[in-house]
């Protein structure tokens, strides 16, 4: 087996050094993603764009399945020493790739010792310290970083009466019932751990979990068994059971349909979602800010990104790295961000690339795509930046269950509530074990 | 039987070895790791491992998903077994009798065998689908608010029918093989002291077909619990959320999805422990199946 | 039990025939129940394929509004056309032909491999006097214990850990792992009569001369039984694929299955025909070989699971 490793690696050596001399020694760096279909399409065009644009570096773009599969080779790969030189990883996997010291080189210090200049200052105030350590240090590259907002169906609000609620007090007094009258669903969303308890923990600068939201070393426990997401969800079934809320399973499409079919006035989801929105439904649509409850907050405090950022992988050679820091420099360059902004609806992650989208006039084309990034601006709190939990993947499962069971009337929310604050904090000891505290 | 046998120091060996190096590398091996990192937690990325003795185990016991998981694979089981046991050897029986088109029905009733689960599956959710399924529809109508992926049950039912559905075949082939094998003389002797086909099916048939009925439990045990994953798989559509999972499916989910090594390796040891118990189990029933023969 | 029982479908009728001589009177109405049972029992079988074939040859529009379809549509070329010959799935580079390939190369490569290597095994274990025959009857009849569902993440660390990952090599060795087919062929050779190896010893052939020009012409049959089996077997896996190809240009169309119905998912109006259609193409190989060799088949399968 031994042997056959250094057959195969002699003979790819040999020919990357034969194909590599007429390229002038190219630096060639892998990166695997978990962005399918059109995504992925434009995930090769930005690869494309960085190979065309110098002749020292080349990047291969490699997808790899769905988030949790693309994590899973990339753990593999790297104890079997094959890791790719750039990972994709998910807002939930953030722990476990971060947690895991020498796993990657951070971002920030690999594009500082590689001459790309950095500030953290320069990234937009909802992303800047998503994938970053307590101390404030960016480790992941924020890639495509969405956030939840509301879409609308503008003739069905019209039909009601009624405008897009900035409240759920609003929702529950005023626009549901009059949408519900007008013979509409009034309200899905596509993600009850990310919309309905992550950013409703950030939309009132709630505390998430102990530690800091676990930014702190040491076994944080999460503050879920409390009256606000309690209060919360208690209302969310009582909608369901009124005919003001609809759900319909944990699959994202499967409640993201009805919107695009117009039987539902409202949908929560993401501000990424919003080409899918455009090229799937027949009437006129916008998308507003995610209500808060006022009997929590005054004002509304910023949310939470969602999707993911890429890690430069550890244990590569310098001319690699170096490789990869390019990258970054080219992926951070305001024409790129917009570029990707505009195609895929992700928001731009530095306030340079906002700034030219402003500048070109996109957001007067299309005020609905700079609903998610002026929601990302909004004012910071304590527990605003974000949350680094380890075993997320499972606590967000578990999350759904319950959720499941209160929706389907299974079980009551107390109920609920205590069985995911148990197995949560189970699930992040176990964590913090396995990461050797 | 004593079999002639060569002599030859080397030969032997070297007829072994391809299966043998295929066996130590792709079953032992892994075999023995998964034992072994059911004692060890250890971050996915293998920067630490600490040996914990047994409390990977005791966690997973202790966790209420795991014990309803473990509850539901064995109703799952019972019911999938129970069932395509039974349709199969009222359509083998029924098989065995008829003279017109016999080999017209045997083929109609075994060539789901080929399929995979998924692809059944694939078929299934589209059958039980809430939107567009005729199955759902049929239930809709009769006044049953069947979601298929919403409500624990709906989706727990769609996965029996299924996974019952792609095992009727594999009992209908040993059923009518097992009939086939009854003796003529039998059969004719019967006929002549019971009048009622019932009693003879009851009297003569069915205890004449007791050891491959006992062998094909614990068959359609190990499909139940470990066959069925595609099943599982495309009936989820990726997603768990509030629905059902059997233990294998744990293992994966864990393992693969959550990166939990040592606690998807503990699932493992515990679902070898469960298959060594059903396979001795199995040996005591081939040693009574010899002696029915 | 001897084999010539179990020959379908001649066997069948012969012992119907038989049957049906010893009832005394029979009536009419319990050979209609017997009909009825037996008709019901086949359209259960037949009928939700047959429904996803029909659904195969309508719109997606159609099916949309709809539900899925007991006639036959007018999209049938146009459905096909799209599941085989247009790349699809999420990179656009791999067409339903590509997966059909790589299904057969698994399909073959998996019973032709097992069938080899565990005809080897056996004829050592069989017909060899050696130091350690009983240790490695006992490795190689181990591996019947443990599916490989629970030891999985193991084995897929220790192929990465080869480079395996998205190969061939990775995707059908691992699986010839367990030991069904070498249980099968020491059976099999076992009732091979003595005297045959007796005879070729007075003839003076060796090991080699007898297991070529004996041993495999006289395991035809088995050997074609078993390759339907495996055939069947390794055509329609499912795990190990989904775990160890995640370029799509090694998907099989089981493994396909998935991206299928992420696509299936992802969509604003799902693709019902082409999903159905690639559903269809995946089920055709396996159940046309059970069909057609349907006396070996059950021979395999009846003698194999033994």
């Amino acid at each position: 087996m031994s042997i056959r490793n250094i057959v195969i690696g002699a003979m790819a050596s040999a020919m990357s050094v034969a194909m590599a001399v007429p390229a002038m020694a190219q630096t060639e760096i892998t990166w695997w993603h978990a962005m399918g279909g059109q995504l992925g399409e434009t995930v090769n065009q930005l690869a494309e764009k960085f190979n065309a644009s110098q002749s020292d570096y080349k990047i291969t773009p490699i997808y790899k399945g769905s988030y949790e599969e693309t994590m899973t080779a990339g753990i593999a790969a790297f104890r079997a020493g094959e890791q790719p030189n750039v990972i994709q990883i998910f807002d939930a996997g953030a722990a476990t790739i971060i947690g895991a010291k020498g796993a990657v080189v951070p971002a920030q210090q690999l594009m500082s010792e590689n001459g790309v200049p950095f500030d953290i200052n320069d990234y937009i105030s909802g992303v800047r310290y998503f994938y970053a350590d307590k101390e404030g240090e960016m480790i992941g590259m924020p890639f495509n970083s969405s956030t939840p907002i509301m879409y609308y169906n503008e003739d069905a609000l019209k039909k009601a009466g009624v405008t897009p609620p900035k409240t759920w007090e609003e929702f529950q007094s005023v626009t549901a019932p009059k949408l519900k009258e007008a013979g509409y669903v009034p309200l899905t969303q596509s993600h009850l751990p990310w919309i309905f308890t992550e950013n409703f923990y950030s939309r009132h600068n709630l505390e998430f979990a102990s530690l800091d939201n676990g930014y702190d070393s040491g076994t944080p426990v999460m503050m879920m068994n409390e009256d606000p997401i309690k209060g919360h969800f208690a209302a969310v079934k009582e909608w369901l059971d009124n005919g003001m809320f609809a759900w319909y399973g944990t699959g994202w499409a499967d409640n993201q349909k009805p919107f695009n079919e117009g039987q539902a006035a409202m949908w929560l989801g993401s501000s990424g979602s919003f080409g899918g929105v455009k090229a799937a439904a027949n009437f006129s649509f916008n998308a507003t800010y995610l209500p808060y409850w006022e009997s929590l907050t005054k004002e509304p405090y910023q949310t939470f990104i969602g999707g993911a950022a890429l890690f430069a992988m550890s244990g590569k050679p310098a001319d690699e790295n170096k490789a990869v820091a390019e990258f970054f420099r080219f992926l951070t360059s305001p024409e790129i961000q917009y570029f990707w902004h505009k195609e895929t609806g992700y928001v731009p992650i530095t306030t340079a690339a906002y700034e030219l989208a402003k500048k070109e006039g996109y957001y007067k084309e299309t005020p609905q795509a700079e609903v998610g990034i002026r929601q990302l601006t909004e004012r910071a709190g304590d527990w605003t930046r974000g949350y680094r939990l380890g075993f997320y993947v499972q606590i967000r499962d578990v999350m759904n269950r319950e959720y499941g069971k209160i929706l389907s009337g299974e079980k009551g929310v107390d109920e609920a509530f205590t069985t995911i604050e148990v197995e949560s904090n189970k699930l992040l000891e176990r964590f913090s074990k396995s990461m050797g505290n | 039987m004593i079999k002639s046998q060569f002599k030859s120091p080397l030969f032997p060996y070297l007829l072994l070895l391809p299966q043998l190096s295929i066996v130590v590398i792709f079953f032992y091996w892994p075999a023995a790791e998964a034992i072994r990192s059911s004692f060890y937690l250890e971050d996915p990325f293998g920067f630490s491992s600490t040996f914990v003795g047994l409390d990977n185990f005791r966690d997973m016991v202790s966790r209420s998903d795991y014990v309803a998981t473990a509850e539901f694979t064995i109703i799952f089981s019972v019911i999938v077994t129970l069932f395509s046991l039974a349709i199969a050897l009222l359509l083998a029986v029924t098989a065995d009798r008829v003279l017109r088109g016999a080999s017209t029905y045997k083929t109609l009733l075994m060539w789901v065998y080929a399929i995979a689960p998924p692809v059944a599956a694939l078929i299934g959710i589209m059958m039980f689908d809430t939107l567009v399924g005729p199955i759902a529809r049929f239930f809709q109508a009769l006044g049953w608010n069947y979601q298929l992926g919403t409500n624990r049950f709906d989706t727990a039912f769609a996965m029996i029918v299924i996974s019952i559905w792609k095992q009727v075949p594999v009992n209908f082939i040993f059923f009518l093989s097992g009939l086939q094998g009854i003796p003529k003389s039998v059969q004719e002797a019967a006929a002549i002291d019971c009048a009622s086909s019932t009693r003879r099916f009851w009297t003569i048939t069915f205890p004449l077909l007791a050891p491959t009925g006992f062998f094909l439990l614990i068959i359609n045990i190990t499909y139940s619990l470990f066959d069925t994953f595609g099943i599982i798989d495309v009936v989820l559509k990726g997603e768990p959320g509030n629905n059902p999972v059997t233990l294998v499916y744990k293992v994966f989910l864990d393992g693969f999805r959550g990166n939990d090594l040592g606690g998807s390796s503990a699932q493992s040891v515990i679902l070898m422990i469960l298959v060594l118990i059903l396979t001795v189990f199995q040996f005591r029933l081939i040693e009574r199946r010899v002696h029915y023969n | 039990m001897s084999s010539s029982d179990l020959q379908a479908p001649t066997g069948t009728t012969i012992t119907a025939a038989g049957a049906a001589a010893v009832s005394k009177k029979p009536f009419a109405w319990r050979q209609i129940v017997d009909h009825v049972v037996l008709i019901a029992g086949s359209l259960f079988m037949l009928i939700p394929v047959l429904m996803a074939f029909m659904t195969s040859s309508h719109s997606d529009i159609t099916v949309h509004t709809n539900g899925l379809q007991m006639t036959f549509g007018g999209h049938l070329a146009e459905n096909y056309h799209e599941a085989m010959l247009v790349p699809g799935g999420f990179t656009k580079t791999v067409d339903g032909m590509r997966m059909l390939m790589n299904s057969f190369i698994l399909g073959i490569g998996f019973s032709v491999g097992k069938i080899i290597i565990s005809m080897l095994a056996a004829y050592a274990i069989v017909y060899f006097q050696f130091r350690f025959a009983t240790l490695a009857f006992w490795a190689i009849f181990t591996t019947l214990l443990l599916p490989l569902e629970v030891r999985i993440l193991p084995s897929y660390e220790i192929v990465q850990g080869m480079g395996l990952v998205n190969t061939y090599t990775g995707l059908i060795v691992p699986l010839i792992a367990s030991a069904t087919g070498t249980f099968f062929f020491r059976q099999f050779f076992k009732s091979v009569p003595n005297e045959l190896i007796e005879a070729a010893r007075i003839d003076g052939a060796g090991p080699v001369k007898f297991f070529i020009d004996i041993l495999v012409p006289l395991s035809k049959t088995m050997i074609a039984a078993i390759f339907i089996i495996m055939f069947v077997f390794g055509w329609n896996q499912y795990l190990w694929p989904t775990i160890m190809t995640t370029d799509e240009s090694f998907f099989t169309l089981v493994r396909g299955i998935k991206q299928i119905l992420n696509v299936f998912i992802g969509s604003q109006i799902p693709e019902y025909g082409q999903a159905m259609a690639l559903a269809i193409v995946a089920m055709v190989p396996p159940v046309l070989v059970v069909v057609i060799f349907q006396s070996w088949f059950v021979k395999g399968l009846v003698e194999s699971d033994k």
